[in-house]
Order: structure tokens, then C-alpha cells, then sequence
């Protein structure tokens, strides 16, 4: 099996399970307790948080454990929201990711007005969109880091700037981009930003939301002191501890890991180019280091997507059959694609474990499924 | 309802599911259809993974196998 899926999720590195698993069988303290057995999993909570900090250049206390980046992006909508400021409206774009998207739309049914903004053709909200659209009104901006579909790197910092120009909070979605690509949050300016461990070959059902010192949001659960008493619940450790370790084995290797995927990625385009395959790159020039949207005209994505299953590899595709209809992602809608690229649009997502072998043989089935 | 042999080996009066997995996974608007047999084999895998997409798409609801 060739897994080119890797904007889904990835597989757990080695290390990350090794500094687990001390903490799933004989460390099971609960990190809250007051005794001697406790203090380990203190310590390792206290560490595990400082590790991903540095990461990203925040504070410890400004880091947050959830259980993923749907419950990072609906603390920090939500929890924007419901601050009960004299400010009340959140600006989005059309192409974020569900957990955030669904969440505009659970504030906008409680009276939060909700405004969303276009991309351009490739997957890039602007400045100047922004600009257009803000008011001082608006409390909150969220804008993903890049696009889990289509890999697009947004201008995070230029509309951050815009969004505190205006009084506004900014977060963004990062969970298809940390791990993966550096990410600096006093250089970004961000207040919030969202991220999930099994994107970047941590553990599933843990992630955290950075908030930076400050910044007013209204807790995630009530419940216990956890989290500085804004999201109850007794910690994960094992999963935090593998976050941490997984978070920053990839930060260690980050520049090293990104030639070589971004390497892999050249030769799978120009694999195809050579063999006359015609296709449509979306996403634009500044994308994630391999995450590639293909579209083929005339064909269909799905019919692709399982026929690279049936020779063994696995991909995702931009549109899906919904029993009727084969209906064409939002992503694709909001960056006005072709119907007839959108439907045969399929995203291919390399990852630090692929080998130039998996590219031959992903680009062998597709030539044979394409052609 | 118009009979559909396999374009391959002649096998007459191929099954909904046969149709349907053949318009999956070669496209909505073919002309020529595959039996079991043969449709594994153009593909390169066996009849059973075709029977487990067949089983999936049809716990999907998938119109194409009702």
C-alpha cells in the first residue's frame, strides 16, 4: 500500500509511541493529584506544553490542550463570540475547513453576524478583501494558514495587521500547515491559531489552541481547574506527550523534510508532464510542500480516487458522489473552478515517509487511470 | 430493460451491481461494460475487492446498486 494521503492524517512516528507509552500503562497518575505519583505526569505536562511552545515561539501558558482542530476552531469561534463584548461580528472565508465554518454558522443562528470572504482563483484571500469587508464592528477574524484542499498559503500576517488595525481578534486554522512548514506566532501576530497532532505524525483526539496572553475568550468546557479553568478535563498525557515529541521531531527536521517532500512533488508534476499528461495544478505558486491538487478534465475524481485504491494507493479526491449527484467540494466552488476540472479534481499529499518509488508507482496507476 | 453483455468474454445479462461498479469506477457515461471477471482483471485486482467497493458504495446509499 502506498499512502499519499497524508493531508488526512499521518502515521505516528516511532518516537512519539515510545514517549507514550510510559504514560498509557505504569505513569497513570492523574497530573491534578496532590501526591509523589502525580508529579511525573505533572512534570511531563508542564514540559510537553513548554516543548510545543518553543515551537512556535509562544509562552507555555498561552498554549491550550483540546482534542484536535475541530475543538480548537469551535473554542476559538465560539468562544470569540460568546465574550459578550459590544463587538459581535466574525469575518471567514468560504473555503475554511467545516469545523470552523459550521461553527460561523451555529453563532450566526444566535444573532452573531457572520461575513465570509471570497478566494481568488488561487485559494488566496487578500488584503484587500479583507480591507473591503472589515468594519469596526467586526470582533473576530479567522482565516486558515493554508487550505486543506487545495494547499494554499494564505497571507496570514498582512491580514492579521488589517484585522488588529480594525480592533478585531485574528485566528487562524493551522492544522494543515504546522508541522510542516515554520510557523513563528509573535512574527505572525496572531491571537489565535488552531492545530491538530495527527497531521503532523502525532497522536489522534489531542491538538492545542494558542492563545496568546490577553486575549478574552470565553472557556471551551466547565468542569475542573484544567487548562487555567477554560477547558476542563483530566489531561491526556500520553497524547500530549506524544504531540510534543512528534511536534518537534518534524521542527527539528523541518527544512531538511520540506526539500525532500517538495523534491518528491517535482518529480511526481514533471513525471506526468512527460508522459503528456494533461492536468490543472490548483492552489497557486505558494503551497504546501506536497500537497497537490490535481484536476483532470472530463474526468471524474471519484471514479479515480477508488480506482488508485483498487491498484493500491491511497489519495482523496474534490468531489463525491452523494448518492445522486456527484457534488463538488466548497473548496472548489468558493475558488470558482471549472465544473468539468472540479469534478476530476483529486489531491495528492506527500508525506516524510514517501520514497521517489511511491511517486513512480502513484504516477504509473494515474497515467493508467487518466490516459 | 436492454440486456448488457461483457464486452470482453460475451457473458450475457450482467447483473445492477456488475453495471454499477462498472459506471464507478469507468465513468457514468460508458458504452462498454466488464463482467466480474473481466473488470478485475482490466483493473488489476481481484473480484472480492470489487465486491467490497460493491458492499461500501451500497452502505453509501449509492443510487447505482438500489
Amino acid at each position: 500500500m502506498i499512502y499519499a494521503d497524508n493531508a488526512a492524517t499521518t502515521q505516528l512516528s516511532k518516537a512519539a509511541f515510545d514517549a507514550m507509552t510510559p504514560w498509557l500503562l505504569d505513569e497513570y497518575g492523574n497530573a491534578s493529584q496532590p501526591y509523589a505519583f502525580s508529579r511525573k505526569p505533572k512534570k511531563a505536562l508542564t514540559e510537553a506544553r513548554a516543548t510545543i511552545a518553543k515551537c512556535i515561539n509562544a509562552h507555555p501558558d498561552e498554549i491550550f490542550f483540546t482534542s484536535g482542530g475541530t475543538e480548537s476552531d469551535n473554542w476559538a469561534i465560539k468562544g470569540a463570540a460568546f465574550t459578550n463584548g459590544q463587538k459581535k461580528a466574525t469575518i471567514t472565508s468560504m473555503f475554511e475547513h467545516h469545523a470552523v465554518l459550521h461553527s460561523c454558522a451555529t453563532i450566526e443562528c444566535l444573532g452573531y453576524p457572520v461575513a465570509y470572504l471570497m478566494p481568488t482563483a488561487n485559494g488566496v484571500i487578500t488584503p484587500k478583501a479583507l480591507s473591503g469587508m472589515i468594519s469596526n464592528t467586526t470582533h473576530l477574524v479567522s482565516i486558515m494558514f493554508a487550505n486543506n484542499e487545495i494547499g494554499s498559503i494564505q497571507p496570514i500576517k498582512e491580514l492579521c495587521e488589517i484585522a488588529h488595525a480594525h480592533g478585531a481578534l485574528f485566528h487562524t486554522d493551522a492544522v494543515q500547515a504546522i508541522g510542516h512548514v515554520k510557523i513563528d506566532v509573535q512574527e505572525l501576530g496572531v491571537d489565535m491559531l488552531s492545530a491538530s497532532a495527527h497531521k503532523f505524525n502525532g497522536p489522534k483526539g489531542i491538538g492545542f489552541l494558542y492563545i496568546r496572553k490577553g486575549v478574552e475568550i470565553a472557556p471551551y468546557a466547565d468542569g475542573g481547574a484544567q487548562e487555567s479553568s477554560r477547558r476542563a478535563g483530566t489531561e491526556n498525557i500520553a497524547s500530549i506527550v506524544g504531540m510534543a515529541t512528534a511536534l518537534k521531531e518534524n521542527y527539528d527536521a523541518i527544512d531538511d523534510q520540506c526539500i525532500n517532500i517538495c523534491a518528491l512533488e517535482h518529480y511526481l508534476l514533471s513525471s506526468l508532464s512527460n508522459e503528456h499528461i494533461s492536468y490543472f495544478r490548483n492552489g497557486g505558486a505558494n503551497t504546501l510542500p506536497g500537497l497537490i491538487s490535481l484536476s483532470f478534465a472530463g474526468a471524474d475524481g471519484e471514479a479515480i480516487l477508488h480506482r488508485m485504491d483498487l491498484a493500491g494507493v491511497c489519495i482523496s479526491t474534490g468531489s463525491a458522489c452523494n448518492s445522486r449527484n456527484t457534488e463538488v467540494s466548497h473548496v472548489l466552488k468558493a475558488i470558482n473552478l471549472d465544473e468539468n476540472l472540479a469534478k476530476g479534481t483529486i489531491r495528492i499529499s506527500l508525506g516524510k515517509n514517501n520514497t521517489m518509488a511511491d511517486i513512480d508507482a502513484i504516477v504509473t496507476a494515474l497515467i493508467r487511470i487518466v490516459q | 430493460m436492454m440486456r448488457i453483455s461483457c464486452v470482453i468474454c460475451g457473458k450475457c445479462d450482467l447483473g445492477k451491481d456488475t453495471i454499477g461498479i462498472n459506471k464507478k469506477l469507468l465513468g457514468a457515461n460508458i458504452a462498454n461494460f466488464y463482467c466480474m471477471d473481466c473488470l478485475a482483471e482490466y483493473l488489476g485486482c481481484t473480484v472480492q475487492e470489487l465486491l467490497d467497493k460493491i458492499q461500501e458504495f451500497k452502505d453509501e446509499g449509492c443510487t447505482l446498486f438500489k
